[in-house]
């Protein structure tokens, strides 16, 4: 009755008209580096206030909806991605619109980002109470843990060698570690230079070793002659790709949903995790890094179930599940609403209603995406004389837009040329990613935990969702060697055949 | 020739008829409100709703201006780097203070002035209810055996200094754990990693409704209308413990007082109306949260002083 309810306070002329308004909004900052959806609903929020409370509310858990898509047509396009969710995207995405498949890219991100939405906001729908309460099983050693086991894929993230990701991944920790430490208060790397005090921006970073780093290395290459890509570019992807992902599509839903209703996780890790697992299970591992459609499937449908996630403690615990629920939660305060459980029994009518806005967003954005893909594709065509020195002022303007500060600008110049010199000597910039994106979690929930524990490291013992993550981070790590090692065996059990063979 | 020089002539006494009127219409240009922190954080929220009728009640456009960095130095040395003339203000919280007091500001706290308080959300110290402490003095006695688990913001940020704070002047012994934001501070308290926190009412009300959390006491001069039998640290018998989460607007000191006291009159005008109320009460505060210069700027510096003791105690000021 409630749901129907809901469903039946959504389905207005203004409030959908409004929902579309949102969505498309959404897609356009979500793409664009340097504006995020936060900033977005940000400055949405004081006009919502003429507004009745469900039509508002819906409209900005539209946009969050759609920003999180938005990002990953940047991320394929040119190489960089419009918000932090979508760097896993650019890893595998970038290089499919370079071999001149940018359609395929885009109506693969449109349709998983899509799946990943519904199932998490299905989930929602059926459970989001019960499952609101696993936010609070989860306290710092579960963190650390959850990350520890995030980081055991850092060797084996970019097809390069294991030590190169590792030295990278060591780098991208490192680069976390500027500024203020939460827990001890001191200053650490900032040179006394104030815009480093609340530590490196991840944008700039980002669009830094992305964007300009592929940029500078074109660059290297402008007296090759012109290519073009064929009209094939603009091919959405068809039924025999979705064969090959759905299984992808399908755990990353479940890991998006789950790490988006941990507070102070996120799309991005959720999308860390989605491209880790996707690479793990998949058949073509070597492929990854290279243009593999499951690695853009796989982060895609991640951390839009993410944002689903992220709506449960934001709605059922008054507890933002990310940045942007965080916005919207004081959207709701602005309309005198109290988010939490008070809210969900009282007024369970307006949380579905924001689940089925959040849902007919899905749905826009579905065709939105794909009418799009065909069009957006068209900017691969572009001869790269043109295209890169476009990207160079969006390069600009987003790494500004962030903070409007022109050390984010100087930030994302440097990580450029360290991001150029590390991709000529044969590093990735996908563990570096990962570094910076975990590093913050794993040092912060160690020292927490360390406190809780009175210093005792032996304490993680007694924690069995911990337990559970290590034993996986172990296993994860282990699986390679002995996997070689199972093989090495079989070909010895087997060497008749190799005989015969030759 | 002739002509041209009358008509200098008169362009000159016209123009200095347009200065002088300019400089008596104030404000003349849009006025501007300086941040430090992220669009959509609690800062932008209530500066931007705030703007919302101050507009009107100003008769010029006003803007908020995001200056981020060095927990508020960035938009420090903007802020005071603009013309002295009433156009520039600026929204701080604690987070100046301490910059000031860690001598990492490009100002000194004698270099402001206090326009007007916007929000004021004292800290109430609470406990989670599974560890069966039901008031304060139990929960000092409990720590002498065991360090209270207790959980707040970024170390060297307001939460550790009030809990320092309160833990030097009570006897209490704290374990202070760090964390990034509210709603990991709530969740731990909730799951039972943390014993206790310094909350504000917005952030602990639903604990205290459903009775998952016992708040013992508020760092305040005076109780809660809200919380009506909950005492203050103060009342107690430990003096001087009174943190908050404020939020308000400054000017540089060389503003013209004419200039101040009209900003002070039109910003408060602005939010006595509903818009801003309906925020406030959306936050859990109410209308005592803003108040005028006299209050606002005593406020700030008995605050700053608190901050500048106990950071020294802390090894965290040069």
């Amino acid at each position: 009755m409630d749901v129907l309810g809901g469903l039946l306070e959504i389905l207005q002329p203004t409030t959908l008209l409004l929902i579309m308004a949102g969505t498309i909004v959404g897609v356009l900052v979500g793409a664009l580096p340097g504006l995020s959806s936060s900033m977005a609903v940000a400055l949405l929020l004081p006009f919502t206030i003429y507004l009745e409370p469900i039509p508002a509310i819906a409209m900005l858990a539209a946009l969050y909806c759609a920003g999180t898509f938005g990002g990953s047509i940047t991320a394929i396009l040119i190489n960089a991605p419009g918000a932090p969710p979508a760097a896993a995207t650019a890893f595998d995405g970038y290089p499919l619109a370079k071999r001149g498949e940018a359609g395929k890219a885009l109506g693969m991100a449109a349709v998983s980002s899509v799946a990943g939405g519904i199932f998490s906001l299905v989930v929602l729908i059926l459970a989001a109470p019960a499952l609101a309460t696993i936010a609070y099983r989860f306290g710092p050693p579960e963190y650390f843990a959850l990350t520890v086991f995030g980081l055991s894929m850092l060797a084996s993230i970019s097809g390069k060698s294991a030590v190169k990701n590792l030295i990278g991944g060591a780098f991208g920790v490192l680069l976390a570690t500027v500024g203020v430490d939460l827990t001890t208060g001191v200053e650490r790397f900032t040179f006394g230079v104030p815009q480093l005090y609340e530590g490196i921006s991840f944008i700039p970073v980002l669009i830094g070793l992305f964007a300009m780093a592929e940029l500078l290395d074109q660059a290297g290459q402008k007296d090759s002659p012109l290519e073009r890509f064929n009209m094939s570019a603009l091919k959405l992807p068809g039924l025999n790709d979705f064969k090959r992902v759905w299984k992808t599509i399908l755990r990353s839903s479940g890991i998006g949903t789950f790490v988006g209703i941990l507070p102070a996780e996120g799309s991005t890790v959720a999308a860390m995790m989605g491209y880790n697992e996707a690479k793990r299970w998949s058949k073509n591992k070597e492929n990854f890094g290279k243009g593999e459609i499951e690695g853009v499937a796989g982060p895609e449908a991640a951390n839009n179930a993410a944002t689903g996630g992220a709506m449960v403690p934001t709605l059922a615990l008054g507890i933002p599940g990310s940045a942007t629920a965080a916005v919207i939660l004081g959207g709701l305060q602005i309309h005198g609403l109290r988010p939490g459980p008070y809210l969900f029994e009282n007024q369970p009518n307006l949380l579905y209603a924001i689940f089925f806005a959040m849902l007919i967003a899905n749905f826009v954005f579905l065709g939105f995406g794909l009418i799009g893909a065909k069009h957006f594709s068209r900017i691969s065509l572009i001869p790269r004389q043109f295209l890169w020195p476009t990207v160079f002022c969006l390069c600009v303007v987003g790494a500004y837009g962030v903070g409007q500060s022109m050390s984010d600008v100087y930030i994302m110049l440097v990580a450029g040329l360290i991001g150029y010199f590390l991709n000529r000597a044969g590093f990735s910039p996908a563990p570096i990613i990962m570094g910076l994106v975990l590093g913050h979690l794993v040092e912060n929930s160690l020292a927490q935990s360390m406190i809780l524990f009175d210093q005792d490291l032996g304490q993680f013992l007694s924690r069995p969702i911990a337990l559970f993550f290590f034993a996986l981070a172990i296993l994860s790590i282990a699986s390679s060697p002995l996997s070689a090692w199972l093989k090495g065996r079989r070909r010895a059990d087997a060497p008749a055949y190799k005989d015969l063979n030759e | 020739m002739k002509t041209f020089s009358r008509i200098a002539a008169g362009a000159m006494i016209l123009a200095t008829v347009a200065t002088t009127s300019m400089a008596e219409d104030y404000p003349s240009q849009p006025i501007e409100v300086v941040t430090h922190a992220s669009a959509g954080g609690g800062t932008d929220t209530t500066a931007r709703t705030m703007l919302i009728r101050a507009r009107r009640e100003l008769g010029v456009d006003a803007f908020v201006q995001i200056k981020k960095g060095g927990g508020g130095a960035v938009a420090m040395s903007y802020a005071s780097g603009k013309a002295a003339d009433g156009h520039t203000l600026m929204a701080i919280t604690p987070t100046h203070l301490i910059t000031m007091a860690r001598g990492r500001a490009p100002i000194g706290i004698d270099e402001i002035k206090g326009i007007a308080r916007s929000t004021d959300d004292p800290i109430i110290i609470v406990v989670n209810k599974d560890t069966g402490i039901e008031s304060l003095e139990q929960l000092i006695e409990s720590s002498k055996s065991s360090p209270v688990k207790w959980g707040g913001t970024q170390a060297g940020g307001i939460d550790h200094i009030a809990a320092m704070t309160f833990a030097n002047k009570s006897g209490a012994k704290v374990a202070y754990v760090p964390f990034d934001g509210g709603g990991a501070i709530i969740t731990n308290l909730m799951g039972g990693n943390l014993q206790a926190a310094g909350l504000n009412y917005g952030e602990a009300v639903d604990g205290i409704e459903s009775g998952d959390f016992v708040p013992l006491a508020i760092m305040a001069q005076e109780r809660l209308a809200i919380l009506p039998d909950t005492p203050t640290v103060g009342e107690l018998g430990i003096d001087g413990v009174n943190f908050s989460t404020v939020r308000g607007v400054i000017v540089m000191k060389d503003v013209p007082a004419d200039r101040a006291a009209l900003l002070e009159e039109k910003l408060i005008k602005g939010m006595s109306h509903g818009t801003y109320q309906a925020y406030l009460s959306g936050i859990g505060l109410d209308a005592s949260s803003v108040a005028g210069s006299e209050v606002w700027d005593a406020q700030i510096r008995e605050m700053y002083d608190n901050i500048y003791t106990t950071l020294g105690e802390l090894g965290l000021r040069k």
